[in-house]
């Protein structure tokens, strides 16, 4: 290849010099729509790990029947964990049972309630919330067991909420790409306008369409990449905002939000790629037409 | 060297360039190409860079015949090309040298290279002491100076000038013609697109005009008009 790597360097760090409007506007470009585009991205994740956290919450109460033998609890507990998924059980006496039963109850309704009529249970924590109809099913009517109760039509509805979110803050991120993408084009399309005198000459006099296209699409690259670099550091940013927010001792939505420093990385790297690439790529599309004949 | 055999070209928009048009150059020829405004002169130069194709016809250039070259290649053919503007088509924010020296970087040569063909170069236009100058800083006639130096830089096999003295005084014109003349005597051969008259019936060269895209005279040591 013609183009030796200080030739590619000299001109592209002069060109980044002598347009620095165009770059800065470029690279600004860049940084506010990947920015939008990383937090939609984040907000979608934080409804996924909200979700997560809450569904954890579901439980399906199995009560038992009052005089049970211990012996046969201890079956029906084994019973319900070999489910693949319930994640787990705790069992509650009488006595835990009849005060919860009083805190959640009107002093009125909780009048006909004692310790001794109040049926033992065992709460079971699952793994699919969506299964707690299939556990209602097997063990309801079993011997030992007088009821099963479960929070079925809240489940659906929060399940269903929670899903329309997620696809409302991907589909939201994917547009907010596409816009962006659209507006780097156009940015480095004026960039390439402005110079296409450049572009001419270098054409005359015998330059190879890779030896003009790979210093812009190399300046593509860097402004890609700075203002890739401004919105994965937004986006940290907005999960610091976001966790400062949870911390408070008020728990919140975004207490439930919070997630793992991990993800929101993986999120500011998918954010850098797109950068790159959409600088890269795209100062090749844009300069293409300059090419021709 | 040049050879054009039935050419002819007519644009997307309805308008006939050139019509059935054949003429042969020799190599280290020095042709002048006459004909008023739309006779068909710059078609005839874009047809030999290849920035156009014809519709009809078959053209030569330095051993490639041109229309079957692909796209690739394109930029090898135009290394053996100088060219030459009215509006010299210098970069405005590169220093003399660096216009110059653009050419060679562009083709690939070592950096030697470039020191030692660029300065030489200068010195045949004239232009040594103003190397460091920007183009806005020179006049007319020093810009299509340093448009020459960087057509020839390269030892090109062939020159192309398309209407070189349009923007200058009579004087400049001829400093600028006598120029391209040391040129063709390295060999070189140029082809300048011209109808600044005087120029033509100073040097009393090889003539060939056009009218409406066909060849109406060829003439061995030829003016710019009949018997003018």
């Amino acid at each position: 290849m013609a183009a030796n790597v200080q030739y590619v360097a000299r001109e592209t760090a002069s060109n980044l010099w002598r347009n620095r409007l165009m770059t800065v506007a470029a690279v600004l470009t860049v940084a506010v729509s990947l920015s939008l585009v990383g937090a939609a991205m984040l907000l979608k994740q934080g409804v996924a790990h909200a979700t997560t956290q809450w569904q954890h919450g579901v439980n399906v109460d199995v009560f038992l029947k009052a005089g049970v033998p211990v012996a046969q609890e201890k079956v029906i507990d084994q019973d319900l964990l070999q489910l693949p998924y319930v994640h787990s059980c705790t069992y509650r006496s009488q006595a835990y049972d009849y005060n919860e039963a009083k805190h959640l109850l009107t002093p009125d309704e909780s009048q006909s309630l004692s310790a001794s009529t109040t049926p033992a249970s065992l709460r079971c924590v699952l793994n699919d919330p969506g299964q707690a109809q299939a556990v209602a099913q097997q063990f309801s009517g079993r011997p030992g067991v007088a009821s099963v109760t479960y929070p079925s039509q809240a489940v659906h509805n929060m399940q269903q909420v929670t899903r329309i979110l997620q696809w409302v803050f991907l589909i939201v991120a994917v547009i907010l790409l596409l816009s962006a993408s659209v507006l780097i084009l156009n940015t480095i399309r004026l960039a390439i306008f402005a110079r296409r005198r450049e572009v001419s000459v270098m054409k005359l006099v015998g330059a190879t369409n890779w030896f003009i296209r790979v210093p812009f699409m190399f300046e593509g690259l860097l402004q890609g990449l700075s203002g890739a670099v401004i919105a994965a550091l937004s986006v940290i940013g907005l999960h610091l905002v976001l966790n400062t927010l949870g911390d408070s001792r008020t728990s919140n939505v975004f207490t439930q939000m919070r997630m793992p420093i991990g993800e929101v990385l993986a999120t500011s790297a998918v954010v850098v790629v797109i950068g790159l690439v959409v600088g890269t790529v795209g100062s090749a599309f844009a300069i293409r037409r300059f090419l021709e004949t | 060297m040049i050879c054009l055999e039935n050419v002819s070209k007519t644009y997307q928009t309805g308008t006939v360039a050139l019509r059935d048009l054949s003429l042969d150059i020799e190599k280290g020829e020095f042709v002048f190409l006459v004909g008023s405004t739309g006779s068909g002169k710059t078609t005839v130069i874009r047809l030999l860079l290849r920035e156009e194709l014809p519709d009809g016809g078959r053209i030569w250039v330095a051993g490639h015949e041109v229309a079957l070259l692909s796209q690739w290649r394109v930029p090898y053919l135009r290394r053996n090309i100088g060219c030459v503007f009215q509006d010299y088509r210098l970069l405005p924010n590169k220093s003399v040298f660096e216009n110059v020296a653009f050419v060679l970087e562009v083709i690939g040569r070592p950096k030697h290279v470039i020191a030692s063909q660029v300065p030489q170069v200068l010195d045949l236009v004239g232009l040594g002491r103003k190397r460091d100058s920007l183009p806005g800083q020179l006049s007319g006639g020093e810009q299509q100076r340093v448009g020459i130096a960087r057509a020839f830089v390269n030892r090109p096999l062939i020159l192309l000038a398309d209407e070189p003295t349009g923007n200058l005084d009579p004087k400049t014109s001829l400093g600028i013609v006598r120029l391209l003349d040391r040129i063709n005597r390295t060999g070189t051969t140029v082809v300048v697109a011209t109808h600044d008259a005087s120029i033509v019936d100073m040097m009393r060269r090889r003539v060939i005009e056009l009218d409406e895209g066909t060849m109406v005279r060829d003439q061995a040591r030829g003016v710019y008009g009949y018997g003018t």
